[in-house]
């Protein structure tokens, strides 16, 4: 039994809700199946205090990125590293950039990548992963016999926790990644949303039954004062009421966020698709027969210029 | 130039999944399936590119004969081949591992895939098989050009979107608005009937994996709120620490 290695993603040197989680279940997994330490890997640099309420952590290595990566060359540094550190599992919750260092892990260390885990346990000859499937209508547990594995974390994960005390200061190191010759960045064009909606722990959706791209204010203030991520269905982004890029379902987006309001939406298969994940859907509709309502666990059939002003006054009354 | 574009079959999106009576497989009973959405997205512009280059375009399965009348759809399309690997489909990296098996001496210059397969999600065989391959990976790519050797590429990245480029052999995940979903015509139905569907016997892959549980999702709570009452909703998602 060796290491455990976790993969963190943070904003501004924060690290992420979901990051802090992963490290929460990190700490009492490494207890419960007596490994010896953890490694954090991450891509901005901490300050010492960032990991005070975690234990175990042996070490944080600030991993730079001189340029794109997506090649195994610039990759190549990090495998050094993680073969010297006798690491036997890893850990992270799914973003682009890290399921492309995990796919290259697991390939040059013939290790098996488990993706959209949401559960985890050990089991006498292996462990089972659980995982989301066609998204999120169905979990599937599956048992690994192997004692190495990567396990992406599904943004929905669970998990129970042993209380644990936290480390003081931990040493800290960098890696540089290799330039990229082969690809080249041309240009970057930055999410314009205050909250980019992937990572937002409360979304507020709408659709075509807003009628029209000026009706959106009454959207967007409710997602302020929520500090909620705002998103749309697929025909208001197909008429460029509103962005591509905040379009859920089946060709967009899929999100999984704690509480997902959902406003004059219908409730089209190929919508559920991209919210199944969420934890807790809200749903608002001038159709009783709408049939969102089916996967609500609140539901008002009213209409939505009517209810989303009293929702937004009485939040700013509290 | 040579393109592959590897196809999952999927459950059609409308499907409401059930379990058989063993609740460790979907019921397969009743259900359509279906190229995956976004694998269709990345056959399409490989068709697109092989009109436009005389490229040799061959499409990989890994999957049973069920999916043989999807694969010569892909085949109407204009595909020029196909190639089935022979053996069920249980998880992304086992299909990784076939795919890299198969087309590691095949010398692709491009191979295009979904971003995500529907029903596991994983969005990551396309990545296992870049690595495995040594060639350049891009996902989600939403556009895509050829300009000499190389490709100019708009991808999704975690903090919006990019321009990129990249040079060949690449490995690319597809997603909309890459190109449009195509038809096939009468003439590619029947050209498609003399095509080849090449069938190779699996590896298998280096470590266990058996189904122990399959749970289809629980049901919504489906608590209605009467409309002169809305305000008390935030009370209630105040009192489950949801806002
Ligand atoms: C292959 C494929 C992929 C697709 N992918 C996606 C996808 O990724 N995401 C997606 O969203 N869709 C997708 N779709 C489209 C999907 O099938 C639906 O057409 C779409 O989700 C409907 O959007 P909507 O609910 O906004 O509009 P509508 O279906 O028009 O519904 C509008 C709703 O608003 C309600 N309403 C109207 N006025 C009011 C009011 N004043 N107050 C309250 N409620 C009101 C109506 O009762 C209705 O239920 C896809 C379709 C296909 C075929
Ligand atoms: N059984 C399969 N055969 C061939 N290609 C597949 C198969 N499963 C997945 N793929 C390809 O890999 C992509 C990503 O799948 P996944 O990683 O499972 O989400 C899909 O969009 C397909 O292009």
């Amino acid at each position: 039994m060796k290491n455990l290695a976790v993969f963190i993603d943070s904003k501004n040197g924060q690290i992420s809700e979901s990051s802090k989680r992963l490290l929460d279940l990190s700490s009492s997994w490494l207890v419960q199946n007596g490994l010896e330490g953890i490694y954090v890997y991450g891509f901005e640099e901490q300050s010492s205090d960032s990991f005070n309420s975690f234990s175990s952590i042996k070490q944080y290595i600030h991993i730079t990125i001189p340029g794109l990566v997506n090649n195994n060359q610039v990759i190549a540094p990090l495998l050094e590293d993680i073969k010297q550190k006798e690491i036997d599992q890893f850990f992270y919750v799914k973003s682009l950039l890290v399921d492309s260092i995990a796919a290259f892990l697991a390939e040059s260390l013939s290790i098996p990548l488990v993706s959209n885990v949401i559960k985890l346990a050990k089991v006498s000859d292996g462990y089972q992963l659980t995982k989301s499937i066609f998204s999120g209508k169905a979990t599937l547990t599956t048992e690994i016999n192997n004692n190495s594995f990567i396990a992406a974390f599904n943004k929905s994960f669970t998990f129970e926790t042993t209380s644990q005390a936290g480390n003081l200061a931990i040493s800290q190191a960098v890696i540089a990644l290799g330039t990229d010759a082969q690809n080249k960045l041309i240009e970057n064009y930055p999410l314009t949303g205050a909250i980019p909606l992937p990572d937002a722990a409360i979304v507020v959706g709408a659709g075509r039954g807003f009628n029209d791209p000026s009706n959106w204010g009454i959207v967007e203030d409710l997602a302020k004062e929520l500090g909620a991520a705002t998103a749309c269905s697929k025909p208001v982004s197909d008429l460029n009421w509103r962005p591509h890029h905040e379009h859920v379902g089946q060709t967009g987006v899929k999100i999984a966020p704690k509480l997902y309001i959902a406003c004059g939406i219908s409730g089209a298969i190929q919508h559920l698709a991209g919210v199944n994940g969420s934890r807790k859907i809200v749903v608002i509709n001038n159709d009783p027969e709408a049939p969102f309502f089916k996967h609500a666990d609140y539901g008002i059939v009213g209409d939505v210029f009517d209810v989303l002003p009293r929702l937004l006054n009485k939040l700013k009354s509290h | 130039m040579k393109i592959l574009v590897c196809i999952s079959v999927v459950p059609d999106t409308t499907s409401k999944i059930t379990l058989d009576s063993t609740n460790t497989r979907i019921n397969s009973e009743g259900i359509t399936f279906i190229v995956g959405p976004y694998d269709d997205y990345a056959l399409s512009r490989a068709i697109e590119i092989k009109e436009q280059t005389q490229a040799e375009l061959v499409v990989l399965h890994v999957g049973s004969s069920d999916s043989d009348a999807l694969i010569r759809k892909c085949l109407a399309l204009g595909a020029d081949r196909a190639v089935r690997i022979d053996t069920a489909a249980l998880d992304s990296y086992q299909v990784a591992q076939e795919i890299i098996h198969y087309a590691k001496d095949q010398s692709f210059d491009l191979i295009m895939m979904g971003k995500e397969s529907i029903d596991y999600n994983s969005g990551i065989v396309h990545a296992l098989v870049a690595h495995g391959l040594s060639y350049n990976h891009f996902s989600p790519v939403m556009h895509l050009e050829l300009d000499a050797n190389k490709l100019i590429l708009e991808i999704e990245t975690d903090s919006g979107k990019s321009k990129v480029s990249t040079t060949l052999p690449a490995i690319l995940g597809c997603q909309e608005p890459i190109a449009e979903w195509k038809i096939p015509s009468m003439r590619g139905i029947m050209t498609a009937r003399t095509k080849e569907i090449a069938v190779i016997s699996p590896i298998h892959s280096n470590f266990e994996q058996h189904i122990a549980a399959h749970v289809v999702e629980t049901e919504r709570l489906q608590k209605m709120i009467s409309a002169e009452d809305a305000e008390s909703l935030i009370d209630i998602l105040k009192s489950e620490n949801l806002i």
